[in-house]
């Protein structure tokens, strides 16, 4: 018998991918795949989806593997070595309990739909790419479990970020934002989760915790970044291959995928507030500001970039993108001085920025940090010189929409507070911006269910009416929340370093010994 | 425009004003002070006089703010944007406070 031919790569994937699949002779196709058409989008040839990657499953599993051995190897050798004494300082950590408690079970959320688009996409095409990603976000949400849990032995705020992200106030945010996603249609799943997240978004979401990490001694983290990042790149060519497509197979598809883009951009955006303020404010080494990040990003390469190419098929930029560029000078001091007044009920700490501090953001916004933001944290400052500490007595008001307390100011005046408002069937909702007031508009129906926290906490459904009540329920235990200085966490770190730096002084052991 | 479902899709609010029994939810913004982030949520009567909401939510709130003075601070009040100078026994009802109505000042 001859040696079996050995196929080249293009021949594996066809055989791999496209060959596994067969035509269906016992029931029609609506009945096998019932969920792509309720949207109004209309798709005439799934053959027609490209695959950029030419993917198989045996070349992905062996890919992946590697990597994961390269991960865990740093992850032993950092545990084993202490690595955690070199972080710049225990705060930075702030930004990864926020990524933790935030970020991590939306890797979760993501890989159970992608399972599910794996089964009910009509094409074998995408139903393998997306079979793939919901494989990767498996991976990084056990991966980012795995990287952080070593600092869950020594520090505060890692120990109960699932049982918080459906509880606590600030996360309902992203969870709020995944949910609306997976509730949506499989092709309303691409534009918001494919799309909007993986592409149009990605780099300010992803990139600046993981550029955060390295700058500031978080190598497990940093390397969770790498190992994570050639699945990203290609979560970013299939969100883009998605929306080419759906724009590709019917001119009827362009406005509903407009719309999508103008909701998930929205959505996405007051999402990333949250981001914002981990970079201005969370981490001791700074990376970049927010607006450097924004500009860099968004303005130059998704609105310089894709959109003048997506503008071929009849696509312009997402709606209400002007208040985007807009409030890229005051966003991340307003979400952080909302955090600071609310974190007695946070999994995370929040403190003044330093002097070094105000400085660099002075800098970095001369247009308004120093104008607007230093007074307030003057007087943040002589509330603690006089021995108190100023959190707000009482519960926010919140946007119906993205969840966000009611921070954000009116477009053109960063002193008024933005406030819209909506009657629907006879019950007023709230809106923080005419982005959320519009995505509330157009569907109702779907926003008035919203679980808002403080709603909840006044109707008793969050462990009880008091504040200590409310946060047994969130299981934060003491030093998880509130004021960074005297911390328990500081406490410790200080100790940890007094002793080490005792034992650099020690004679060293001789060489060759 | 609806939200295009597979079936019927036609929920409550999950805010409605009748999980609250007798209360209602009542948003509080001191308009043009950043030492608030975001006007506050409370958890109010309906029947609750003005008085009682000043000294039992509005004061307690306010005075986060070092340059607060219950005594000597005074404002000008708008319920749902319409002005309105409450006197001390009337209900919020009574004031034209419903539920998640805006009750705004203004620092005079």
């Amino acid at each position: 018998m001859a040696a079996p031919r050995k196929l080249s790569m293009k021949q594996r994937y066809a055989a791999l991918t496209r060959d596994l699949d067969w035509d269906l002779s016992y029931v029609d196709e609506d009945t096998a795949y019932p969920y792509t058409s309720f949207e109004g989008i209309k798709i005439h040839d799934w053959s027609k989806w490209e695959d950029p990657f030419r993917l198989t499953i045996d070349a992905y599993m062996k890919y992946q593997a590697e990597k994961d051995k390269r991960l865990y190897a740093v992850l032993d050798s950092f545990a084993q070595g202490q690595g955690h004494l070199q972080l710049t300082d225990p705060s930075y950590l702030n930004a990864m309990k926020l990524f933790l408690q935030g970020v991590t079970p939306l890797e979760y959320q993501a890989h159970r739909n992608f399972a599910y688009l794996a089964r009910f996409l009509n094409g074998p095409g995408p139903r393998f790419a997306a079979l793939c990603q919901s494989q990767d976000e498996l991976r990084h949400a056990q991966t980012e479990i795995h990287t952080l849990s070593n600092y869950n032995k020594y520090y505060q705020g890692f120990h109960s970020w699932n049982h918080q992200h459906d509880r606590v106030w600030y996360l309902s945010v992203p969870k709020s934002y995944f949910d609306d996603a997976v509730t949506a249609g499989p092709f309303e799943f691409l534009i918001a989760i494919g799309f909007s997240f993986e592409y149009l978004l990605t780099n300010l979401l992803f990139v600046p915790f993981m550029s955060g990490a390295s700058f500031n001694g978080d190598l497990p983290t940093m390397t969770f970044g790498f190992s994570a990042q050639s699945d990203e790149s290609r979560h970013m060519t299939l969100g883009l291959e998605a929306i080419k497509f759906m724009l590709e197979q019917d001119p009827d598809n362009v406005p509903i995928v407009q719309a999508w883009i103008d909701k998930w951009f929205w959505r996405g955006y007051r999402l990333l507030a949250l981001v914002s303020q981990m970079l201005d404010y969370m981490l001791p080494r700074k990376v970049m500001s927010w607006k450097e990040a924004f500009e860099l990003y968004f303005e130059e390469q998704m609105l310089g970039g894709l959109f003048p190419d997506l503008a071929y098929y009849g696509i312009t930029p997402p709606r209400h993108v002007e208040h985007a560029i807009a409030e890229k000078e005051v966003l991340s001091h307003q979400v952080y001085w909302t955090l600071y007044q609310f974190s007695f009920a946070a999994g995370f700490t929040t403190t003044v920025p330093s002097e070094d501090a105000q400085k660099w953001l002075a800098e970095q916004y001369p247009q308004t940090f120093e104008k607007l933001y230093k007074p307030l944290w003057d007087k943040a400052s002589a509330v603690v010189d006089n021995g108190g500490r100023y959190f707000y007595q009482g519960l926010p008001q919140l946007c119906q929409v993205c969840q966000v307390p009611m921070l954000f100011t009116e477009p053109g005046d960063p002193t008024t507070i933005c406030q819209r408002h909506t009657e629907f069937e006879g019950e007023r909702y709230d809106f923080c911006s005419d982005g959320c007031q519009w995505i509330f508009e157009r569907e109702p129906e779907k926003y008035v269910q919203a679980w808002l926290p403080v709603h909840q906490i006044y109707q008793g459904n969050c462990g009880g009416p008091t504040v200590p009540d409310v946060l047994a329920w969130y299981k934060l235990q003491p030093g998880d929340n509130g004021e960074i200085a005297g911390n328990v966490e500081q406490t410790a770190w200080e100790a940890w370093h007094a002793t080490s730096s005792a034992e650099e002084q020690a004679p060293a052991p001789v060489a060759g010994n | 425009m609806a939200v295009r479902s597979i079936g019927e899709y036609k929920f409550p609010s999950r805010s409605r004003q009748e999980l609250y029994g007798d209360d209602q939810l009542v948003h509080l913004w001191w308009k043009g002070n950043l030492w608030f982030c975001a006007a506050a949520c409370f958890r109010a009567p309906k029947a609750m006089s003005w008085n009682d909401f000043v000294a039992g939510m509005v004061n307690p709130l306010f005075s986060c703010d070092p340059d607060f003075d219950a005594a000597t601070t005074t404002f000008t009040w708008t319920v749902d944007d319409k002005p309105v100078s409450p006197a001390g026994d009337e209900s919020l009802e009574a004031l034209g406070v419903g539920h998640k109505s805006l009750i705004t000042c203004v620092a005079a």
